[in-house]
């Protein structure tokens, strides 16, 4: 209800300051009319709403440029069941940047992301810069969590962290950042991150790690590094670990638990403005047993013609875990230039374990977007969906957009 | 730990030092480029030696370059081009990008998704929450009968003919492989207290923690509560 609050007021925001034409800031934005429908898992009914989604921004509020606001919300109603609407505010902030040149400052609903930990807050963040190689960043707030509906946050969730970062050198980024997370009875998460990347010549190093002090563990541990003999071909070879980690204010967090690890190897290579392939193989090792599962990923991307895209993948995913195969292709046709028609279709086959057989589903789509003006367009996507679930499962959306 | 505060304060040492060096060399801002076609970043990429980032490999190898406090993600995209993906919003530009009931939903979330997730859940159990918070897969399991679930056949320890010392073995190496499965349908582990609480009627007092189990940073973190779920009090 607090969110449909927000996006009421963030409309309303809008259209007042729109209008008061004394005023120098500058609105821009897209509006988004959507009508979806799609069948309800748990009643097996076929549910259809209206959908306003606002994505907005306002500069140039000050002389200088500094101050800027961002919102991003959706506002939605059922139309068929008497569900009700429900509302989910994205983001809405206010950022003040170079402060003395020094200091950016952003108060608000934002996105943090750092090493340690990623959240979506109701807070603040400074970030300090020009102190010389090494800039900082500190933020906190109450912890915003979105569940299948709407907000599921508890009454005291809240989230804080601090990073230092390098921001003095061209080829080298590193950061390690501190990051904890509240929740009703605690200390949910206290971990601490890092990340760091070195470009060479023709190479890319990287590495990112969470190392989770309740249980003294490296919950992630990643490394890689990218190969560029040529600037259209790009090699990849990485190994990753994690061990599983739950909140500490959870039963779940006290039990044993196995590492699980995977090397990977992938090629990615553009062999001309028409074609690029890529190809990968993943071995997945779980525990420390000899359980493990071969994931093999190849995809294309052709453009014979400018009007015309099309894009091809297949991946294989076979041993611990239960058998997934897969592919699909999409085709994306522009015939005219306010005109973009797109189609596709997904196939799997799958199967948890011996005894249960192979499944299959398949999903066959089709759409089409027709901009109508400079700043407005129209689109309409239908979906069927074949599966164990359901014989047949349309859903779908058409989407009025206005760009300001 | 004390690895750990060593660590910290080399590293606060060296920091202190670097801050009284002056550095020049700084990245270049890219809020120009940002409407530039990916294929054309490689004009500047390529003689400078600097790797192109936006690769058909992005979406998996994104969070190498987005979870740093520094990233200049920001310079191009707006915090939308994250949350459409992460939090299941979207205005609709894209005709590629599916609907998962009113949210858009990530093309990592294929055909069938419904019945296909219980395998992609067995993969790097990191992947779930990176979108997902740990309470989303219990909000759906318990509207649905868990004990009809197709995919707990692949679990050796849920097969009918699978009982006393097969099923010790069974779903004690199952639970450690992938313990986010068992609380998707145990929630509030009161299933797993039976055998491993102190407390439980059964007799029970299976040890379940690791070797090495730093048993009081839990207790001090969540104020006794995780311990008092199996232990009575000053026993622990």
């Amino acid at each position: 209800m607090t969110c449909k609050r927000i996006f009421c007021l963030l409309a309303g925001v809008t259209v007042v300051l729109a209008s008061t034409v004394a005023w120098s800031a500058e609105i821009h934005g897209t509006s988004s009319t959507q009508y979806v429908w799609f069948n309800d898992i748990f009643t097996g009914n076929k549910q259809a709403e209206f959908g306003e989604y606002l994505n907005l921004s306002i500069t140039k509020v000050d002389t200088e440029g500094k101050l800027t606001f961002q919102g991003y919300g959706r506002v939605t109603e059922d139309v068929r069941n008497g569900y009700g609407d429900q509302g989910r505010l994205y983001y809405l902030y206010g950022d003040y940047s170079n402060l003395y040149d020094k200091v950016d400052l952003r108060l608000g609903r934002q996105f943090v992301n750092y090493a340690a930990g990623t959240a979506l807050i109701d807070g603040g963040k400074i970030d300090l810069k020009n102190v010389g190689p090494v800039s900082f960043s500190v933020m906190g707030g109450r912890n915003v969590i979105f569940g299948l509906g709407g907000e599921t946050s508890q009454t005291r969730s809240f989230a804080f962290g601090t990073a230092a970062y390098l921001a003095g050198f061209k080829n080298t980024d590193a950061e390690i950042s501190y990051f904890m997370k509240f929740d009703n009875d605690g200390l949910a998460r206290d971990q601490i991150g890092g990340t760091f990347k070195q470009y060479y010549d023709a190479f890319k190093v990287y590495a990112n790690t969470r190392f989770d002090l309740p249980s003294d563990t490296f919950t992630e541990l990643l490394t890689g590094v990218k190969y560029f003999p040529m600037s259209n071909l790009v090699l990849t070879l990485e190994w990753y670990q994690s061990y599983p980690v739950f909140d500490s204010t959870s039963i779940f967090s006290i039990f044993a638990v196995d590492r699980y690890q995977e090397t990977l190897i992938r090629g990615d290579y553009t062999i001309n403005d028409q074609i690029s392939v890529n190809a990968g193989y993943k071995r997945e090792f779980f525990g420390e047993g000899n359980d493990g599962s071969d994931v093999i990923e190849i995809g294309c991307r052709i453009q014979p013609i400018q009007k015309l895209l099309v894009n091809l993948n297949f991946d294989r995913n076979n041993g611990y875990g239960g058998n997934l195969s897969g592919g699909g292709a999409d085709v994306v046709y522009t015939p005219i230039k306010p005109l973009e028609v797109a189609a596709g279709f997904q196939y799997d086959v799958y199967a948890f374990d011996r005894t249960t057989g192979d499944e299959t589903a398949r999903r066959y789509w089709l759409g089409g977007k027709y901009r109508l003006t400079k700043n407005t367009s129209a689109s309409v996507r239908i979906e069927d969906n074949d599966n164990a679930q359901y014989k047949s499962d349309w859903k779908g959306r058409v989407v009025f957009n206005y760009d300001f | 730990m004390k690895r750990l505060v060593l660590i910290l304060a080399l590293l606060g040492l060296g920091l202190v030092c670097m801050q009284q060096r002056s550095y020049a060399d700084k990245k270049i801002a890219h809020a120009d480029y940002a409407k530039m076609a990916i294929k054309d970043c490689n004009d500047c990429h390529k003689g400078e030696g600097v790797a192109p980032n936006h690769d058909s490999d992005f979406v998996r190898n994104h969070r190498v370059l987005a979870s740093n406090a520094g990233n200049n993600c920001s310079q191009c995209h707006s915090q939308a081009f994250c949350l459409d993906c992460h939090q299941g919003g979207g205005t609709g530009d894209d005709l590629n990008q599916s609907n998962a009931r009113r949210d858009y939903e990530p093309k990592s979330h294929r055909s069938g998704w419904l019945q296909i997730h219980p395998i992609k859940a067995q993969d790097n159990q990191q992947n779930c929450y990176r979108c997902h918070d740990e309470t989303y897969c219990a909000a759906c399991h318990v509207k649905l009968p868990q004990s009809s679930l197709k995919s707990l056949g692949g679990f050796v320890s849920h097969r009918p003919n699978t009982t006393g010392p097969a099923w010790g073995t069974a779903h004690g190496s199952e639970a450690r492989k992938n313990l986010q499965a068992c609380q998707t349908c145990h929630e509030d582990g009161s299933v797993c207290k039976n055998c491993h609480s102190t407390k439980s009627a059964a007799g029970g007092g299976v040890n379940p923690h690791p070797s090495g189990f730093k048993g009081g940073n839990y207790n001090s973190r969540s104020n006794g509560k995780v311990c008092l779920q199996c232990h009575l009090p000053g026993t622990f």
